[in-house]
């Protein structure tokens, strides 16, 4: 097993328990334990954040169906009781309510952040196209389908309110702007993949607009 | 799947248009209670003593703005007045933890009978927590850590010190002899920190512009971001700083190229090929500036 195929195992099925190959491999490659030591962690720290109040059914609906759609739910059949979870139905206890969304986005700026700076500088130079992966995703392409996901669930219930007060002109007007800002920093990381600097800003875009859609929820859902 | 959505928005949603009545008579009914001297166009008035430190938390989500000063007094005075009776506060005291909260009590009422504007004294050393959507934030003279959060409204700090978390939406703040650590972050909010004594400042914006105007303490660590914005510094020239400016596609305007020297540190820095850097040192080096603009301007120039 090689370090791109701990990564694939990583990312299809969770830490742990991971298969008897990829133990083989990290317990020889200091770069994958390394790259295990550092999710742990993440997933550590994610899991000590506080419970807050359930999060309306569509939040996870939405991740839920985002998830099957890219294939890492493989079965949407919840275990019987005693049965131990599958890793991605204790993911989704991050997302109990809109501010932890809005944190469980921030760590996958930063988990797809940790992929991408894994890809060493010793690895054979990226094209120009190199940013889209092999699976034809761009980086943060995860991210930026989760949300989607969100703006369109915020759209259909602003389609369902008539609230058209200052505060929310404001939130779609800087929606409208995060929105422009992130295309432009996806084209510019498209043409240049190592620019460093676009890369930071589109990630710090991508965090503000999760933070920007959790507080138009929040609104959406006080006042209908 | 999306059918599975549906049913449950809906079912949400009538869930909620059935309770609004009740929760609405509930609100008037038990804001009532506290607020009984609140009518429209009337003013509110509590005192709360406190022991040590207090932290004042404020959630305002009418409009109307939010002033905040410091007396000697070991009391927390809250004044607040409202311009209709569809707007009801609670406050509550809990030890030295005082919590303030305008609610609106009734959704279809007009912006205009939504103003509700909260006058706060507290003793000097005090920890703030204010949220508001529209109004003016105001603090003048307060000693504490302070999370101000806005939507559209303006924030103005003046001669307070503390960590200072700023975090709003396009509103813009202006810290005018600020001490201590300030983070700030907005989307088309702009940032102005004049005459400060921070030692460490973060300051973030996708499009707003931000300008520094002062000293920069000595081991100090000064980081400012615009996405679009010009990010614009004026250092004095008793000033002593290490400076890394970068930008993407924006341009760096250096007027103080009289002031920059090489870096004295013997690191040697360089733009990366995908962007346009400025890297130099004012005096001996000792405080950390660091400016980007994804596609601004970059400004940099001696104060007369």
């Amino acid at each position: 097993m090689q370090c791109r195929d701990v990564e694939i195992v990583v990312e299809q099925e969770g830490l742990a328990p991971l298969p008897e190959a990829a133990r083989a491999h990290v317990a020889t490659c200091s770069h994958c334990r390394e790259l295990v030591a550092d999710l742990a962690t993440i997933v550590s720290m994610a899991n000590e954040l506080p419970a807050e109040v359930e999060p309306p059914a569509r939040v996870w609906i939405s991740l839920q169906a985002q998830l099957e759609l890219e294939g890492i739910i493989k079965d949407p059949v919840v275990p019987a009781h005693g049965e131990r979870a599958p890793w991605w139905h204790r993911f989704s206890d991050l997302f109990r309510s809109r501010a932890l969304a809005t944190a469980a986005v921030g760590l996958m700026i930063v988990v797809a952040g940790i992929m991408e700076l894994r890809q060493g500088p010793d690895e054979v130079p990226m094209p120009p196209t190199a940013v889209v992966r092999p699976n034809g995703q761009i980086s943060f392409a995860q991210t930026a389908k989760v949300l989607n996901e969100q703006e369109i669930d915020l759209r259909n219930m602003q389609l369902a309110g008539t609230s058209t007060s200052q505060v929310d002109d404001s939130f779609r007007l800087n929606l409208q702007q995060v929105d422009d800002f992130i295309a432009d920093c996806e084209r510019r990381v498209i043409e240049a993949p190592q620019d460093e600097l676009a890369r930071e800003y589109l990630s710090n875009a991508y965090q503000q607009k999760a933070e920007l859609l959790s507080a138009m929820m929040d609104r959406e859902g006080s006042l209908h | 799947m999306g059918m599975r959505m549906v049913n449950l928005s809906a079912l949400g949603s009538d869930l909620k248009r059935g309770m609004l009545p009740v929760l609405g008579a509930a609100a008037f009914l038990c804001s009532g209670l506290p607020a009984a001297g609140a009518a429209a166009g009337q003013h509110l008035e509590k005192h709360f003593t406190v022991k040590t430190r207090p932290v004042v938390v404020i959630h305002n989500v009418a409009n109307g703005r939010i002033e905040v000063k410091s007396w000697k007094n070991s009391e927390v005075d809250v004044l607040a007045s409202q311009a209709s009776d569809k707007i009801g506060f609670d406050m509550e005291q809990a030890g030295d933890r005082i919590d303030v909260t305008a609610n609106i009590l009734n959704p279809s009422a007009q912006p205009r009978e939504l103003e509700a504007n909260l006058q706060l004294t507290v003793p000097e050393e005090t920890e703030l927590q204010l949220k508001t959507e529209t109004g003016l934030i105001y603090v003048e003279q307060v000693m504490g850590d302070m999370t101000l959060e806005s939507v559209a409204g303006e924030v103005h700090l003046k001669e307070v010190s503390g960590y200072i978390i700023v975090r709003t939406t396009e509103g813009s703040l202006v810290c005018t002899q600020c001490a201590g650590k300030l983070d700030f972050k907005s989307i088309s909010g702009g940032a102005q920190v004049l005459q400060p004594a921070l030692t460490n400042v973060s300051l973030f914006t996708t499009s707003g512009n931000i300008l520094f105007d002062g000293d920069f303490v000595r081991t100090g660590l000064y980081t400012m971001k615009s996405g679009k914005g010009l990010v614009e510094v004026r250092f004095s020239g008793n000033d002593s700083f290490d400076l890394k400016a970068q930008t993407t596609m924006g341009t760096v305007d250096n007027q103080a190229a009289a002031y920059l020297k090489p870096d004295s540190h013997g690191m040697m820095h360089r733009a990366s090929k995908f962007t346009k850097g400025l890297f130099g040192t004012v005096g001996q080096g000792l405080a950390k500036v660091e400016l980007s603009s994804y596609s601004g301007t970059i400004r940099i120039l001696k104060r007369d």
